[in-house]
């Protein structure tokens, strides 16, 4: 047993309001540069939908991820001999128009322009080259179903793509995105350079500016694209799950400004030794399998173990009160995303209920909403869903569903002042203290509920602040990226 | 004059610059040591420029090489009418390819997106190399056999150079042409540390044997013995 701690996010779909804050406050922090302004570290992305970049859930045009072969899982894309034949030239790289153009105003038009008949407008300039530019894409295009028939009906997940010009059927929900730091990260495994790792303390995976060439292929083989290349400083950059923040028991930027409050983060306990047993599966057997090496942090035996591999008392105690591995592992109603990308992602997602009030045809009145519509009434499709979090198992999916839909009915009757029923609650494999714990984190659970990250302590690991950053601006610059003559 | 500018003076100058500039770049600010790939801002024309390009010019550079290093088994290998002439042709192919590659690259740098992230460094390198592939091609079409005479000119005179006593007889009769491809090759060196050039000095190969994922430790004392 190689017991390993790792940082992990939790969203709750059924309450993302799709406002972006989460997006602008990482961008302030961390992308407001040159050269990065197309980078969203953090986005939201309506689905169906495109998403950001364009299709990237597309593995059959952008090759990410690994696929299992046998009994041996591989990138998709290049082995570690055609990633030498392929460095001069990457045929699966997604280009800038997949994100879009990043582009601002002309604003001293309309203070210079000289007199004439018609107001003077501010005309769209790009931010690479300064020159007028027509904008046919951009960030949250497709936001809330807009273009529809060119985004959201060529969704890759969506089987019926009738639903989406369906008005009684139709549907969409938010789906907030970051780096998932995964456990197998494909990004990692294809950098000729070795310049990408995974943090063995907390798992964040970071991209070494020092060390990065500007070979791209973690762009490529993140089958998320969470990976983005610079165009200014010529290497790769990603989100780095605010480590600054995290490693002084802050909660990231995202989570911390996320006005729905959907967001969770908290430390799991895992098994990197059976990770290689996790990857090998069957695509439906990978949610199970995942599950199954996250570790329960109140047994002694883990416990032992981990301290043995030196995780600290205090990251031991917050993997108790993580609320991550309650809703992943106890709850069982957390689902990472595309897990059939074998890069075993590390943020989850409650999958969405609402609108319970299923489709227009079967709409429940207030009287009949009591009952809580079955899961065939739920208007977002469980195979839709399963597409997304589960590799195309249904009852994983179902299961969780079941759970949120009788946590629902019991907690209504009882606010109602009813006597709620507890079969439904068996049914779906929950008790009353479940239920009640499950209530609090999805309601009022505060912030230390929410986020119950532990401090990093680096006052004690010995490692002195870099010299070179003493006094710096934080991070990635310290001198001037842009060499030359 | 020209003559001991080019095969004496430029040498040196160059390789004294490669030679120190190079290590106190990568020292002092690894922060852009990078192939500024321009491939995400447009694709189309950088495929039908780098591709050539580089599998042109890495296995001339290997040829070059190669010959320098081993002249006496090439000189017995070219002995050979057939084998010159099918070696000659390969390389004059390749050297084709080369200059078809760097027009590509410098052409794509004249607009758009991409001539608004061309630094001088990129306009003086991109031009260089094109001049380069050119006299390399002249040379091939019209100096022909260069795989022989390079073997007792300027592979004698480079070593001349290595000993610190330069021979400049052995390629100063040579045609002008020859001269400028010299220099050409001399002055991309020469800019080699101030250019994205470095870019191929630190080939990626330690992957090769690493497993696919890497950890990073903060604690000093590794837990893990892996
Ligand atoms: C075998 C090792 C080499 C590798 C892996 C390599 C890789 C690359 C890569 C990835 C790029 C960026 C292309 C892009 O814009 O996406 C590049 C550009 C370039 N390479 Fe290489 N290269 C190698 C050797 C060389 C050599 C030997 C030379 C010349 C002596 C060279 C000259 C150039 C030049 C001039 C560019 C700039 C092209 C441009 O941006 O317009 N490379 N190289
Ligand atoms: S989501 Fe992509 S960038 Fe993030 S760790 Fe996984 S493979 Fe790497
Ligand atoms: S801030 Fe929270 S609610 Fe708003 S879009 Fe982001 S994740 Fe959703």
């Amino acid at each position: 047993m190689d017991v390993r701690a790792q940082l992990v996010m939790v969203f709750n779909l059924d309450k993302c309001l799709g406002c972006h804050t989460c997006s602008i406050a990482c961008k302030n922090i961390w992308s407001d540069r040159r050269g990065a302004e197309y980078m969203w570290w953090n986005n939201v992305e309506t689905k169906p939908g495109a998403g950001y970049p364009k299709f990237w859930e597309d593995q059959r045009k952008y090759k990410g991820g690994w696929v299992l072969k046998g009994n041996y899982v591989k990138l998709r894309a290049f082995g570690k001999f055609s990633t030498l034949l392929n460095i001069f030239y990457q045929p699966y790289m997604p280009k800038l128009e997949d994100y879009y153009h990043p582009w601002t105003y002309d604003y001293a038009n309309l203070y210079n322009a000289p007199e004439a008949d018609d107001q003077p407008v501010a005309e769209p300039v790009s931010l690479i080259s300064g020159e007028k530019i027509d904008i046919e894409f951009g960030p949250n295009w497709d936001d809330d179903l807009s273009g529809s028939p060119l985004y959201a009906e060529n969704d890759v997940n969506l089987d019926e793509r009738r639903i989406i010009s369906s008005f009684g059927k139709l549907f969409m929900f938010y789906l907030p995105r970051i780096c998932n730091h995964c456990l197998n990260p494909a990004c990692v495994a294809a950098c000729p350079q070795r310049a990408i790792y995974k943090r063995g303390e907390d798992g964040i995976v970071l991209v070494d500016q020092n060390t990065c060439r500007g070979w791209r292929f973690c762009v490529s083989a993140c089958p998320y694209k969470k990976v983005y290349y610079n165009w200014n400083t010529g290497k790769s950059e990603k989100c780095i799950f605010c480590y600054p923040r995290t490693e002084t028991a802050q909660a990231n930027a995202c989570a911390h400004s996320c006005v729905g409050r959907i967001r969770y983060v908290g430390v799991i306990l895992y098994d990197a030794d059976r990770l290689d047993v996790a990857l090998k599966v069957r695509d439906e057997e990978l949610v199970e399998a995942q599950r199954r090496i996250i570790l329960d942090p109140k047994d002694e035996m883990i416990r032992r173990a981990a301290k043995e591999n030196g995780v600290p008392d205090s990251w031991l105690d917050a993997a108790i009160k993580s609320p991550a591995y309650a809703l992943i592992r106890e709850f069982e109603v957390a689902l990472p995303l595309h897990p059939e990308f074998r890069t075993m992602p590390m943020t989850f997602y409650v999958p969405p209920l609402s609108p319970v009030l299923a489709t227009q045809r079967i709409a429940y009145d207030v009287e009949d909403h009591e009952a809580i519509p079955d899961m065939e009434h739920l208007r977002v499709p469980v195979r839709y869903l399963s597409k997304l979090f589960s590799a195309g198992n249904e009852d994983v999916v179902v299961d969780a569903l079941q759970k949120l839909i009788a946590l629902r009915a019991y907690m209504r009757a009882k606010n109602l002042g009813e006597s709620p029923d507890e079969q439904i609650l068996r049914k779906a494999s929950l008790d009353t203290g479940a239920t009640e714990r499950l209530y609090r984190l999805f309601t009022v659970a505060s912030y230390h509920e929410r986020y119950t990250i532990p401090s990093l302590h680096r006052e004690y690991l010995d490692v002195a602040p870099s010299d070179e950053r003493r006094g710096g601006r934080g991070f990635g610059i310290i001198a001037k990226p842009r060499g030359g003559l | 004059m020209l003559d001991v500018l080019i095969f004496a003076v430029l040498p040196y100058f160059a390789i004294a610059l490669a030679i120190f500039v190079t290590p106190y770049r990568y020292f002092s600010n690894r922060l852009d040591w990078s192939t500024f790939s321009t491939q995400f801002l447009e694709r189309r024309s950088l495929y039908w420029g780098s591709i050539p390009w580089h599998y042109g010019v890495v296995l001339i550079l290997a040829g070059h090489i190669i010959g320098f290093l081993f002249p006496s088994t090439i000189q017995s290998l070219l002995s050979d009418l057939s084998a010159l002439i099918a070696l000659e042709s390969i390389a004059l192919g390749l050297g084709l390819m080369t200059l078809f590659g760097s027009i590509i690259l410098l052409v794509r740098r004249f607009s758009g997106v991409v001539r608004a992230v061309t630094s001088y460094a990129d306009w003086v390198l991109l031009l260089l190399i094109l001049l380069q592939a050119a006299t390399g091609v002249y040379m091939g079409l019209f100096v022909r056999w260069g795989m022989e005479w390079y073997l007792h000119t300027a592979v004698p005179w480079l070593y001349s150079l290595l000993t610190l006593n330069p021979q400049i007889g052995f390629v100063s009769g040579l045609p002008l042409v020859f001269k400028l491809h010299v220099a050409g090759a001399f002055l991309i060196l020469a800019v080699l540390p101030f250019t994205k050039l470095v870019h191929f000095l630190f080939l990626p190969l330690d992957y090769l044997k690493d497993p696919p994922i890497l950890y990073r430790w903060v604690r000093r004392e590794k837990q893990l013995g892996k």
